[in-house]
């Protein structure tokens, strides 16, 4: 008779009923009833689990005369971490060979015995080495045709590459950020251990050779460029390849022909330091895959340090911590955004983690000032490209629409909400003032693209965000700034007051934007722009500003 | 599967006062407790008027709860407290000692910024002891329910979480009140607005100005003919090296006659009784405001549902009866009792118990007596009816009314000082104005001081404040831009002004089908989320995300 019948209850019922049942063959019962019942999975473990528990509260086994046959490998686990005395355990071993002979118990029992021996070992060489699929019979093993999967072993590591992304010809800033951060890095790496390392920039594309000074003032002591007219768009075959075999080549696992490089002589980088970016992110986990190592991605922080580390697949050694030395820390927010973790990547027995990689998240370090004194040396990488690389194609591409950019032009002329008596008016008299100058952008405040002012259809393409100047808009600084109908608040202040010069058009003499404009002048912009336009076109604004102003 | 939420036994949510006191007591109790706080940090979000008290009778105060309270969160213990009656330049001074006194066993001003941060690590601390902890920069946007049954909190940063127990303490525009059904932003009568100015004070300014002594304050109350007729009144209350110097008026005062809240905050501010106060150099720190329940009309007498606990603004309670003014207190009392209930009934083995036991420890604890008397409930009333007011206004304003002032003279001090009376007097303008201004006009004496303060204007008290825009993520919207619906809100919204394009709301007109439109538009980027328009316009309207908009550094 069992008291509890799992097959009235819900499971969640159960969870807290069960724990209260401590007889074995109670629980058995329930375990037939549900299994003659609903036979639901989860409650015929939560019972099963319950008479593991109580069972192995059953009295300790004597492992002295206990029958091994009938301990599963994980007792068997369980019990001989609890046993000291070397003669027990090769008495264990002896009765396990001569019984059930399983491979895994055996292997439990000898590492005991190791532990408690300490390594036979006397030359502290460490544990030996098994392959994987020796070790792991019961698995299978799908990288185990990769070319490199054992990669290097106690290799030679030197420098930090930087993999500079272009996009139009031109350096992305998170290159810069990624370059200045690197020499920072290197210099303090130099430094503590006393080494002379250098920082590699590492660039693909089809017209790089020229971005190689550009990199060398922002840091690099060596550029890496290979150039090709069908590298014109990343593609993640053939820049992996390429830069896979830049960082194999002159080490140990140098492809044919590559064995020699008068600019390389050791196996892999040291580290390696790829862009957050899109693309960025398909090549680093790419290439560190190639190379057989791991990759820290999207980090914010990145330093360079010895770290005191326990972890016995990493040391060897149960119980004790080694220093491992110049690992790269990669500190990176977790997914709720609160934490960091830093991420560390270290070489263990008889398999390196070489190069150390992190992707870093665009805009975490400062885009460093340009040294143009700079020098450095540049190479040109050289191997054929075979033609299947590129068996995918890009046939289409579109550019995303960007957005409006105000900033680069010698003129500026935004209006605000000065134009509210007749807004699609107002508009059209700054288009028209913009149209009069060669080079002019066409801006607007806050205060009117947050406005409900209806605009005629041919002017409401002009009213939108991506026109906005101010504190959560863009920042002009141009030779000139127009500013009509806008009274000047600090959030519009900061994004032009760097402007050289700056003109206001106000109906009110008390507006804030009197108090940092060269020229003011106190009029309504419906008469005044016109007037404007009419100077510009004649060639005379200085003159009519100067006139008009009472500043 | 829902299942897979994560679960605390109970979430606090808003870490101001009531949800510190809830969170100490729940962790004192050994209970599981996760704070949430929408704020960068937690007092960025907050502002009060700025005096805590603790009160003889009440069952818990706030250094009960956290030893070293006073030393480290609180300004000046205010030991003094005035009310002015104002009529032009003459000032009748009434000296509130009995009020004051009554029932208090310490009051003290506080900036919020600096007292929540404080409560928080405090906080912290003491729930990571029990598995939770207190995170900020979460904002909880509403309730988890299963079966249609309150089971947890629903957060825009991170997934839902269910709870035994969730202690609403979001404050006065409580998103999770308003989706429990047990609060609106209905009526503009239930409300006050309060607009405050944090004015910097030299070194030894203070001391040198109100004749104090370190670390000693003083409290003051404004009311009579400087604030344009709107019913409620002024307050300046002296920080260790700062004034709080700010005015409170009934909502509907504000909507209906269309007044500016800041420039009835610089009547005060300009006006010649405080210049030897605030001096020749005015630096104004920060301008910030809220909006206040009125608890004898809003203090929900059943605040709860399911497993939803409010307290404090959240719940209503917010005591403004008069010169009395007290919120932190009570939201400390009610935190602590809600607590309290929710550990009563874990361990009579009933969490759903927890809102009916916290709903009477509220009546037996005398804290519903405090927020909603009853004797304002029977008389308070019976003033506020049309006729019966205007008579009186015009009673006390009539020769023979004004012969009753003079004659009452100095004992009028005394009734003043009558909590019982006090807390009796109807919302109308003869208590806010008519009655004090009388006072002033037959038994004041005219002020000599000159006040040279020039109080900065509007752009630039939003340009003073710290914002985290969310770009692209307006928090409130506009249901109708019609000005008729919505255009109280240019005037009523403390950075709002007619003629001010720079503001939250403005007023536009706008050609559409032929004809010309009255309308108003909205730019969330100046809102200092006090509420205004929830009440005043028809929005939707909610908190901006975690750690967005405004943030407050005095508060």
């Amino acid at each position: 008779m069992v008291e509890i019948d799992p097959t009235e209850l819900e499971i969640a019922e159960l969870g807290p009923k069960i724990t209260d049942v401590d007889d074995a063959d109670e629980l058995r019962e329930m375990l037939a009833r549900e299994e003659d019942g609903e036979d639901r999975a989860p409650v015929t473990t939560l019972i099963e689990d319950r008479i593991e528990t109580v069972e192995g509260d059953d009295g300790e086994a004597d492992p002295e005369s206990v029958d091994l046959s009938e301990l599963t490998v994980a007792d068997i686990a369980n019990m001989v971490r609890d046993i000291d005395d070397i003669d027990v355990l090769e008495d264990l071993l002896e009765r396990e060979k001569a019984g059930e002979d399983r491979k895994t118990a055996k292997s439990q029992i000898e590492s005991r015995m190791e532990s408690v021996e300490g390594s036979d070992d006397e030359d502290g060489d460490g544990p030996e080495y098994v392959p994987p699929e020796e070790k792991h019979p019961d698995l299978d093993h799908p990288t185990a045709d990769k070319q490199w999967v054992e990669g290097t072993q106690d290799g030679d590591y030197r420098d930090m590459w930087v993999y500079c992304e272009t996009q139009h010809g031109e350096l992305i800033d998170v290159s810069r950020e990624m370059l200045g951060k690197g020499r920072e890095l290197m210099d303090d790496y130099n430094d503590q251990y006393d080494e002379s390392e250098d920082l590699v920039a590492v660039l693909i594309g089809d017209d790089v050779a020229d971005l190689a000074e550009e990199v060398i003032a922002f840091g690099a002591d060596k550029v890496l460029y290979h150039e090709d007219d069908r590298l014109d768009r990343f593609r993640h075959n053939p820049y992996t390849e390429i830069m896979t075999h830049m960082a194999r080549a002159g080490g140990q696992l140098a492809p044919e022909g590559y064995e020699d490089v008068d600019w390389k002589a050791y196996d892999e980088p040291r580290y390696t330091v790829f862009p957050a970016t899109n693309n960025g992110r398909d090549l680093s986990a790419l290439v560190q895959g190639e190379l057989d190592s791991g990759l820290a991605s999207d980090c914010s922080g990145l330093y360079i340090e010895n770290a005191m580390i326990s972890n016995p697949a990493k040391t060897g050694v149960p119980g004790d911590s080694k220093e491992f030395e110049r690992i790269l820390h990669m500190k990176r927010p977790d997914f709720s955004g609160f934490e960091y973790s830093t991420i560390l990547c270290i070489d263990k027995p008889f398999r390196d983690f070489h190069p150390q990689g992190a992707s870093v998240i665009p805009g975490s370090f400062e885009v460093p000032e340009p040294d143009d004194e700079r020098e450095g040396e540049v190479v040109e990488h050289d191997m054929d490209l075979d033609d299947e690389w590129f068996a995918v194609d890009v046939v289409d591409y579109d550019t995303l629409d960007s957005g409006v950019d105000l900033t680069g032009h010698d003129v500026v002329v935004a209006m605000g909400r000065g134009i509210g008596r007749s807004p699609t008016e107002g508009i059209e008299l700054g288009l028209e003032l913009v149209e009069a100058f060669d080079d002019a952008a066409f801006g607007l405040s806050r205060g009117v693209i947050t406005s409900s002012y209806s605009f005629d259809g041919h002017v409401e393409q002009y009213i939108g965000e991506d026109r906005q100047i101010g504190e959560s808009g863009q920042v002009v600084e141009p030779d000139v700034y127009i500013a009509a109908g806008i009274s000047g608040a600090i959030q519009h202040k900061v994004g032009m007051d760097e402007s050289d010069t700056i003109i206001a058009v106000n109906t009110d003499p008390d507006a804030d934007i009197r108090d940092f404009s060269d020229y003011y002048i106190q009029g309504d912009l419906f008469e005044v722009l016109p007037r404007l336009t009419r100077a510009v076109e004649e060639g005379d604004l200085a003159a009519a500003v100067a006139g008009a102003s009472d500043d | 599967m829902t299942d897979d939420y994560e679960h605390y036994e109970a979430v606090v949510v808003g870490a101001g006062p009531g949800g510190a006191a809830a969170a100490a007591t729940l962790a004192r109790n050994d209970i599981e407790t996760l704070v949430l706080e929408r704020g960068t940090d937690a007092g960025s979000k907050n502002v009060s008027g700025g005096l805590v008290y603790a009160e003889e009778s009440s069952p818990y105060t706030i250094d009960d709860l956290f030893p070293d309270f006073r030393e480290e969160a609180t300004d000046r213990a205010v030991s003094e407290h005035y009310i002015h009656n104002v009529a032009g330049r003459s000032v009748k001074t009434f000296d509130l000692h009995d009020l004051h006194h009554h029932d208090t066993e310490w009051a003290d001003a506080v900036l919020r910024r600096k007292m929540d941060s404080w409560l928080a690590r405090r906080v912290h601390e003491m729930t990571r002891e029990t598995g939770g902890g207190l995170l900020t920069e979460v904002r909880v946007n509403g309730l988890l329910r299963e079966g249609g049954e309150i089971v947890g909190v629903t957060c825009d940063e991170v997934d839902p979480i269910r709870a035994d127990v969730i202690i609403g303490a979001d404050g006065v525009n409580s998103e999770l009140a308003r989706d429990a059904g047990l609060m609106d932003w209905e009526e503009p009568e239930e409300w006050f607005q309060g607009v405050k100015a944090v004015v910097d004070m030299p070194e030894g300014a203070i001391e040198e100005r109100f004749g104090v002594d370190e670390g000693e304050g003083v409290a003051h109350l404004f009311s009579g003919d400087l604030f344009e007729g709107a019913r409620g009144g002024g307050f300046l209350y002296t920080n260790d090296q700062s004034l709080s110097v700010g005015t409170v008026f009934h909502l509907d005062s504000i909507a209906e006659e269309r007044h500016e809240p800041q420039e009835l905050l610089d009547n005060l501010l300009t006006h010649p009784l405080l210049a030897d106060w605030v001096g020749d150099e005015y630096t104004e720190l920060e301008y910030s405001a809220k909006l206040v329940p009125d608890s004898k009309k809003v203090a929900h007498p059943s605040p709860h549902r399911d497993r939803l606990l409010l307290v404090g603004d959240a719940a209503g309670q917010m005591q403004a009866q008069g010169p009395i003014i007290k919120g932190m207190n009570h939201a400390v009392t009610a935190g602590a009792l809600a607590a309290e209930a929710f550990v009563d009934a874990k361990s009579r083995g009933d969490t759903d118990k927890a809102g009916q036991h916290y709903e009477s420890k509220l009546e037996t604890e005398g804290v519903m007596d405090k927020l909603r008397p009853t004797r304002y409930a029977t008389l308070g009333k019976l003033g506020e009816l049309g006729p019966v007011d205007s008579l009186s206004d015009a009673l006390v304003d009539s020769p023979v009314g004004r012969l009753g002032v003079g004659l009452l003279g100095d004992s009028l001090e005394r009734l003043y000082n009558s909590p019982f009376l006090v807390g009796m007097l109807p919302d109308t303008k003869l208590g806010y104005v008519t009655l004090p201004t009388v006072i002033a006009e037959e038994l004041g004496e005219p002020v000599a001081g000159e006040n040279t303060v020039e109080p900065p204007e509007l752009d630039d008290r939003i340009g003073d404040l710290t914002y985290d825009i969310d770009e692209g993520n307006p928090h409130i919207e506009l249901r109708d831009n019609s000005f008729t619906a919505s255009g109280t809100a240019v005037t009523a919204c403390p950075v709002s002004a007619k003629d001010f394009g720079g503001g939250c709301y403005r007023d536009e007109y706008v050609t559409a089908n032929g004809g010309e439109e009255h309308v108003v538009s909205l730019d969330t980027q100046p809102c200092v989320e006090c509420g205004t328009c929830a009440v005043v316009a028809d929005t939707d309207w909610t908190h901006p995300r975690g750690g967005k908009g405004v943030e407050y550094k005095q508060g």
